[in-house]
């Protein structure tokens, strides 16, 4: 226990109140926050993906082996290649992925990756992710174009629902737009340092 | 002349840096304005913000080691720091066992506080900037001028001029986007390439013991991810109870700050690589600094340490707005910097700060946390006078007014021909030059006051 420690935490003391827990869960009831319509959820979402300030675009997919083809249409609609960082993940390496040239690790000037996202949040235009040994972080970063495939069932209300059941990752993030910077003179440029666009791919089934 | 007076002095003398400072903080106001506008009930979330605050602070040693029992139990390995130094020295010593010849790192405003990068640079460890601005300043050899946009200060075409001189394969076209670019091309192999990843953290969140950052570039996560160790160093302040309390405080830190409803990245880290993972750090460290902030808690600042670092106080300042933020001289600008320099730099040193404010109480309306920055401004000025700091010409002056203040009369008298005076010295409703008034009309004009005091305006009505 080093010192540094000690002479803190004696000047702050370590004792908490017998209703502390209590005290904490009521600055949590009915927090204010923007309105969504639960009833339309994918709308909701879609209008949030939409803003200036996230600026993804999007396209809607019925079952999972419509995803290449729905890859290969956005790549060839931007001018790119048919080249795909494509996460460890067993749902998408059963896919059909000929006339692509596919990669599993991310180049540091990497042009496109898929990611699989856990969750959709309606109130911001949030994708929600988790690492894991099928979802690495770093090639979500590197690409110019980042494309998103999300379940229109896994699109929920608010942050709140942002959190997953089960055990805690190591990294838990949100991605809710491009890559952007207002550190000249204020005015907006996106693909400062990571995606420049943001295309996600809604699964119907 | 003082250090800040002689620092606000050449402030106000660069036409430059008043167009600069406007173009980016009146964008930043326009933008809050919208977003408050358009977010239900605003004006309770600031309540709820400022309470979720204060029951951290009131119950911060507690929420402490369960942060600490939390983060260990993630993998992280977590050091306490009481001061500045000690802080730096935990930083350099967790780079030297990793051999770590250069390190990226993230924008952290408690990071400057300590004076890392100066210590990094002691150490022989070279360090790269990530956050844009960062990086433009660390290329100019400056300090952050705001704790948001650290380079608010320079202009389109010092950036430009700056870049062309210091990057490999400089913008072409002479545009914002061009100049971004020529960053993304000079810092991306350098973020790859580092040994160790520096951040801060938003947000500490207590039961999971996972560290929060926000950015909008990604230059977090770039930083963060590649490298073999990642520390983290953050003000013991920034713990939240829970993920639940976190996203209240998200919601109204980029609402207060850019004025969107959210930035693009947020990423709550939770210890080192598991298992199988193909990317993430080998070691995680979490230093909580105290640097004054229990002493802050225990002398009547508690009410400061909810601030959340969102920069909306200096960007609705009028004398922000007009001196920028190096005139402040410390780590923290505008009416929050007023507040906290004398807390950590000392009173004698900073009483300057808290006198350069007009408590017109902008900054305590738009802070999403409700910090009564004038108020504690306030403080400060008593304190200064209790203490013996202002000068001597300030004491006679205050002691002159008082006297002649308890004598109506004579105040009546003397008020009116300073009334008479000012009349005759004004033109068309603006008086260019006051004697003994030099510093007020050397770089705006003084408006000509009423035709008589407000003494004898009251008695005239009284008398209808």
């Amino acid at each position: 226990m080093s010192s540094a420690r000690d002479a803190i935490l004696s000047r702050l003391g370590t004792a908490a109140p017998a209703t502390l827990r209590d005290e904490a869960e009521v600055l949590l009831i009915t927090p204010e926050r923007p309105v969504v319509d639960n009833r339309h959820l994918k709308a909701e979402f879609l209008a949030r993906l939409a803003l200036p300030s996230v600026s993804a675009s999007h396209d809607a997919i019925a079952d999972m082996d419509a995803l290449p083809a729905a890859v290969a249409r956005y790549l060839a609609g931007q001018g790119e290649p048919p080249a795909l960082c494509l996460p460890p993940d067993p749902r998408l390496a059963t896919l059909d992925w000929s006339g692509f040239t596919l990669h599993d690790r991310a180049a540091p000037n990497e042009g496109a990756a898929l990611a699989i996202a856990r969750r959709g949040i309606a109130e911001t235009g949030s994708l929600i992710f988790e690492t894991s040994p099928t979802a690495p972080m770093l090639p979500n970063f590197l690409a110019l174009h980042h494309i998103v495939l999300l379940r229109v069932a896994d699109i929920f209300p608010h942050l709140e629902d942002a959190p997953l059941p089960g055990p805690q990752p190591r990294a838990h993030y949100w991605i809710t737009g491009v890559s952007g910077t207002t550190d000249i003179e204020g005015t907006y440029v996106r693909g400062a340092h990571g995606p420049r666009f943001l295309h996600v791919i809604l699964l119907r089934a | 002349m003082s250090g800040f007076t002689a620092r606000a002095d050449a402030a106000l003398a660069d036409r430059l840096l008043k167009v600069a400072v406007e173009r980016t903080a009146g964008t930043a106001e326009a933008k809050r304005a919208v977003a408050v506008h358009a977010f239900p009930d605003f004006e309770q979330a600031r309540d709820r913000a400022a309470a979720i605050k204060d029951h951290v602070v009131a119950n911060l040693g507690h929420y402490l080691t369960q942060f600490e029992s939390s983060a260990i139990a993630a993998g992280a390995k977590v050091h306490w720091a009481q001061t500045a130094d000690e802080a730096c020295r935990i930083v350099v010593d967790i780079c030297k066992a990793a051999n770590a010849k250069t390190v990226a790192r993230s924008k952290s405003m408690l990071g400057e506080e300590i004076g890392l990068p100066h210590a990094l640079a002691e150490a022989g460890i070279g360090r790269v900037e990530t956050d844009l601005a960062e990086h433009i300043i660390q290329l100019a050899d400056e300090r952050p001028s705001h704790i948001i946009w650290p380079a608010m200060h320079k202009t389109r075409e010092q950036v430009s001029a700056l870049f062309h001189a210091k990057h490999r394969q400089p913008h072409s076209e002479e545009s914002i986007a061009a100049m971004a670019e020529s960053a993304r091309r000079e810092l991306r192999s350098q973020m790859l390439g580092a040994d160790v990843g520096i951040s801060g953290a938003n947000f500490l969140i207590a039961d999971t013991g996972a560290i929060c950052t926000v950015t909008n570039e990604g230059n977090a996560e770039l930083s963060l991810v590649p490298p073999r160790v990642h520390i983290v160093t953050a003000g013991i302040e920034k713990i939240v109870p829970s993920m639940g309390h976190a996203i209240h405080m998200l919601r109204m830190l980029a609402r207060s700050a850019t004025g969107a409803a959210l930035t693009q990245y947020t990423t709550f880290y939770a210890g080192p690589k598991r298992p199988g993972d193909r990317d993430g750090p080998e070691e995680m460290h979490i230093v909580l600094v105290d640097n004054g902030r229990t002493k802050m808690r225990e002398e009547g600042l508690a009410e400061m340490l909810r601030c959340i670092r969102c920069g909306a106080c200096m960007n609705h300042c009028v004398v922000f707005r007009q001196i920028g933020g190096h005139a402040y001289g410390g780590t923290y600008p505008g009416p929050m910097g007023a507040v906290l320099t004398p807390a950590l730099d000392g009173l004698r040193a900073s009483r300057d700060l808290p006198n350069a404010c007009t408590l017109n109480g902008k900054c305590q309306e738009v802070c999403p946390v409700r910090i009564p920055l004038p108020t504690l401004l306030r403080g400060w000025r008593e304190k200064s006078w209790r203490e013996g700091l202002e000068p001597v010409t300030m004491r006679q002056g205050v002691g002159l007014w008082a006297w002649v203040a308890q004598r109506p009369r004579l105040y009546r008298l003397v008020t009116g021909m300073a009334v008479a005076g000012l009349r005759i010295l004004g033109n068309r409703g603006w008086i260019a030059r006051l004697p003994l008034g030099g510093g007020w009309t050397r770089y705006r004009d003084m408006p000509r006051p009423a035709g008589s005091t407000f003494m004898t305006q009251y008695r005239k009505e009284q008398r209808k």
